[in-house]
């Protein structure tokens, strides 16, 4: 066949069998996402940048490197066949937690703010929560696969991956960093979930653990206060209640249409943290409810592609496939919604990034690297739909 | 089994994608609601955080000569405040600060303790425009600039008691700037700004209220005529050794000063260093006793009587006479001279003699008449109105000493005023020292025919032979009075301090300068007013006659006195 032909079967075949290799829509929305937090960070950041650091673009600049090397990193997952995860899902989550008991040994853990989360690699930093994300979500896939039988049926099956992510979540709290450690631990509970715990035994032991942090409260009453005081904000607005009520006044400046990119007044040093935890604040005040929404509705439609991906690799028998989907859906879903949830006020300040948006190049990168994931999952299920399964198309369009 | 574990992901993937769906709700609820519903709160909370009304400066009115020339100018400045508490203090750009700011880093560390307390501390007020830029260069957290206003006095000390000065707030403290601080002061406006929350401001929203400049204030004085008078006042001074001086011209036709000056004086642009006494503008506040200067007023009190003339005859030997106990004395014997002659001779006895025989009421009354113990209307702050004790009281030696003018006080101002009286034929005009345009009403007291009777008299004081002749112009008749002073001090009169005065006005056809010169203790020997004050009279009249381009009216004369003054000049 010469190439003429085969280039004119395509064309006639396009629909059926040339569908793109890579989820367009998944990747439109990263990238849209990527540059929407870059202009944003810079936004955010000019004014404090240009004081605390005599130049406008300082976290700019970091951020677009951060995505640079995100997108490299991701361009090279991509290639990576998701078998070699699979075999090395066990070395990763030790590595992971090699790198969580290392950031908590002074020396080579950096403290900052109260935090020991960071380890001085020369002119780069590591922060050691965000690649363990990564790690957890590809162990326990990886266990699912490998004990899913035990998992649905005895109850050591389900224990043992919990008692591993307590562990994990343990020394995410040593740092401390509770967002991560909250993150983390729900994500690993949507894996299992999905694993096929019976319903039971699953919620059983959520209510249990549910109970335990409750009463952990209850013992503690200024951790409970500290954690209840986003309810009312206005109740002391200078200083519990500070950052809060900044953010809630950027989005009622911000109205249907927001004040303009670039004409935030809160990111004027009056609202903590702008291009980190608080952003979304900021970009709802310039954007308005309209950028607000359609951010929101982005992460969803993260969300769901992953479950979809997630689903289609289940039915092509790819069930590692499945479960790391799964994951990935859940943990940017999960910290997106989370921090969002913080910055309107619904849930208590955690110290937590917008994946993809919020300045930190950690997180960028690892964000990076999991939607690359996602991308390889999907490019995988092609493969195995052009080669045996084109009625899954069916199921892949739901 | 696959199929059914197929299933039930499929309803736990549903579950899962509900949960995201509902949170996606809730939040996307939560966004409207705080975006769209409780915006308008929301912001009403911002804006309490971020808006601010902010005052704009307004500058103070100039103050001009009576020719337009500036006297007090407000130059834009910048003031250098401190919110300490964001300052980073251990910054090395923070010793580059005070080097630019010429102040002890000591004085910095001070506004640092205020740290906790404080939120605005000024470390230098109106620095100049170059140390602003260098500040601003600087960008340190925490350092502001503020706009205000600095007054800048052009004539510096040369017309610096007339003018007075403002404290740092521009708020008027002496002279004319706190007289007419109302009429001078800026009302500043409002604006409405957005500012960030380490209070530098970001962006003007509204101007509620523009602010009003000051108003012009224009003086009376003539800027040139100020700084002759004010060099000739200040060489004199010194060159008698003196502890003072005080001049003041009027413009009798309108009661206008035209330069008022005092020694010693200061510098308002740099007060550093000047002590509180060097602000007293002297020729409105400082009191004396007047002395011969008064003489005039007692014998115009004698001609307006109807009892005396001018050629009436006085019996002034032996040069002393006793009233109660107590000698008065004339430096020598006179004899017998006319009324005319106790002026031109100054003649103590003389004039008690007419006083004796006068009573005290109608003294009294000229006194009063001419402005004695009475403000003199100027409004200037802190004028001094001077006593004229009631006549009801006067003993007989009081009544002797009252003619030659003792136990009265009278500032300079005031004796201008009422040789003014004596220029202007009889008219009482309030002194001004604002410019003013048109007539200026007067109010007749003493008759006309008495003022020109006095006026020819003082005449012949300036005289070659007269007590006063060093005050003649060339060219001009010059009328006036000298007066040498002993000062008065607890419990009597000093027998070596005095106050040399001339007092007089100038062209005597159709006076149009009245000048009273002072000289308060002067040290070099001489002390007679005549040999003291005179010379300062003559060479200011002279100047100021040039200045004000006064046709001189005594022209035959000057042809005569030109050869005069050669010989003077040749024998010097």
């Amino acid at each position: 066949m010469s190439r003429f032909q085969a280039r004119m079967a395509a064309l006639v075949n396009r629909r059926a069998a040339n569908r793109p290799q890579f989820d367009v829509w998944l990747i439109g929305t990263t990238m849209a996402l990527v540059l929407l937090g870059l202009i944003m960070v810079a936004s955010s950041s000019i004014t404090v940048a240009d004081r605390v650091h005599s130049q406008p673009l300082y976290f700019f600049w970091r951020q677009f490197f951060a995505a640079g090397v995100g997108i490299i990193l991701a361009i090279a997952i991509i290639r990576i066949p998701l078998s070699i995860w699979e075999r090395s899902s066990v070395p990763l989550l030790v590595c992971g937690s090699v790198l969580l008991v290392l950031v908590l040994i002074p020396g080579i853990g950096r403290e900052v703010n109260g935090s020991m989360r960071w380890i001085g690699l020369g002119p780069v930093s590591l922060q050691s929560s965000e690649p363990v994300k990564l790690c957890v979500i590809a162990y326990l896939a990886g266990y699912l696969v490998r004990h899913g039988e035990k998992v649905r049926t005895g109850f050591a099956g389900f224990i043992r991956p919990i008692g591993v992510v307590t562990v994990i979540a343990g020394l995410l709290l040593l740092e401390p960093d509770y967002g991560a450690a909250v993150v983390v631990f729900a994500t690993a509970l949507g894996m299992l979930f999905m694993g096929g715990v019976p319903l039971s035994r699953y919620f059983a032991w959520v209510l249990t653990a549910v109970a335990a942090l409750g009463s952990l409260a209850i013992i503690s009453p200024y951790r409970l206060q500290r954690l209840t005081s986003f309810l009312n904000p206005w109740e002391d607005p200078f200083n519990s209640g500070f950052q809060l009520t900044q953010a809630l006044i950027a989005f009622g400046r911000g109205e249907w249409f927001g004040v303009g990119l670039g004409s935030s007044v809160q990111k004027l040093f009056y609202l903590p943290e702008a291009h980190t935890d608080f952003l979304f604040a900021v970009l709802a005040e310039e954007l308005g409810l309209a950028g607000s929404a359609l951010v929101i509705l982005a992460y969803f439609f993260i969300v769901w592609r992953s479950f979809v991906i997630a689903h289609v690799a289940e039915q092509a028998g790819k069930p590692f496939s499945a479960y790391l989907s799964y994951g990935i859906g859940l943990i940017i879903g999960l910290q997106a919604y989370i921090n969002i949830g913080v910055n309107m006020g619904v849930l208590p300040t955690k110290g937590l990034t917008l994946p993809l948006i919020s300045f930190g190049s950690n997180s960028m990168v690892i964000s990076c690297a999991l939607i690359a994931l996602l991308l390889r999952v999907e490019f995988e299920n092609h493969e195995v739909r052009r080669r045996q399964l084109p009625e899954a198309m069916t199921h892949y369009a739901a | 089994m696959e199929k059914g574990q197929t299933k039930s992901h499929a309803g736990r993937r549903g579950f899962l994608t509900g949960t995201f769906v509902i949170a996606s709700a809730l939040l996307l609820w939560r966004a409207a609601d705080l975006q769209i519903f409780s915006a308008p709160l929301l912001r009403q909370h911002g804006d309490a955080r971020s808006v601010r009304d902010v005052a704009i400066a307004a500058h103070r009115g100039m103050i001009v000569d009576r020719n337009g020339e500036p006297l007090a100018i407000s130059t834009p400045v910048s003031s250098v405040w401190v919110t300490p508490k964001e300052v980073p203090w251990r910054d090395a750009r923070l010793a580059q600060l005070a080097r630019v700011l010429e102040i002890e880093p000591a004085a910095l560390r001070g506004a640092q303790e205020m740290r906790l307390q404080r939120e605005f501390v000024y470390v230098k007020r109106q620095v100049t425009p170059d140390q602003a830029e260098m500040v601003s260069a600087l960008r340190i957290p925490g350092v502001h600039l503020e706009r205000e206003y600095k007054r800048y006095y052009p004539a510096g000390e040369i017309a610096a008691h007339v003018i007075g000065f403002t404290n740092v707030d521009d708020s008027g403290q002496e002279g004319m700037e706190l007289a007419f601080d109302h009429w001078l002061r800026g009302e500043p406006g409002v604006k409405r700004v957005l500012k960030d929350r380490i209070g530098r401001t970001v962006q003007d929203i509204e101007s509620i209220r523009p602010p009003a400049p000051g108003k012009l204030l224009e003086l009376s004085i003539d800027r040139r005529l100020q700084y002759l008078a004010y060099r000739e006042l200040k060489l004199a001074v010194a060159a008698n050794g003196a502890r003072g001086g005080s001049m003041v011209m009027l413009d009798p036709a309108t009661g206008e000063v035209l330069a008022m000056a005092a020694q010693p004086s200061f510098n308002p642009n740099n007060r550093s260093g000047f002590k509180n006494e060097f602000y007293r503008n002297r020729p409105a506040t400082d009191l004396f006793e007047p002395g011969s200067t008064l003489k005039p007023f007692t014998i115009a009190a004698a001609l307006q009587s109807g009892r005396f003339t001018p050629a009436t005859i006085i019996e002034t030997g032996p040069g002393v006479m006793a009233v109660s106990n107590h000698f008065i004395r004339d430096i020598r014997d006179f004899g017998t001279i006319d009324v005319a002659n106790v002026i031109r001779k100054s003649s103590n006895v003389g004039a008690s003699r007419i006083a004796l025989s006068l009573g005290p009421e109608p003294l009294w009354q000229m006194f009063r008449a001419v402005g004695f113990g009475r403000g003199t209307g100027s409004g200037f702050p802190g004028e001094a109105t001077g006593q004229v004790q009631g006549f009801k009281h006067w003993s007989e030696l009081e009544l002797a000493t009252a003619a030659f003018g003792y136990g009265i006080s009278v500032t300079a101002l005031q004796l201008a005023q009422a040789y003014a009286v004596i220029a202007n034929e009889g008219v009482l005009r309030p002194v001004s020292l604002q410019k003013q345009s048109g007539r200026v009403p007067g109010q007749p007291v003493m008759p006309a025919a008495v003022a020109a009777q006095v006026r020819a008299m003082l005449e012949t004081v300036v005289e070659p032979d007269g007590t006063g002749h060093r005050a003649a112009v060339r060219g001009y008749r010059v009328a006036g009075k000298t007066g040498t002073v002993h000062k008065a001090v607890a419990g009597g009169y000093a027998e070596n301090r005095y106050l040399s005065l001339f007092a007089g006005f100038a062209p005597a056809s159709a006076p149009r300068l009245v000048l009273v010169v002072m000289i308060d203790e002067p040290q070099m020997g001489e002390y007679y007013g005549g040999l003291v004050a005179a010379p300062v009279f003559a060479r200011i009249m002279h100047s100021a006659l040039r200045i004000f381009a006064v046709p001189p009216d005594d022209l035959p004369a000057l042809e005569g006195r030109v050869v005069v003054a050669g010989q003077d000049a040749s024998t010097l």
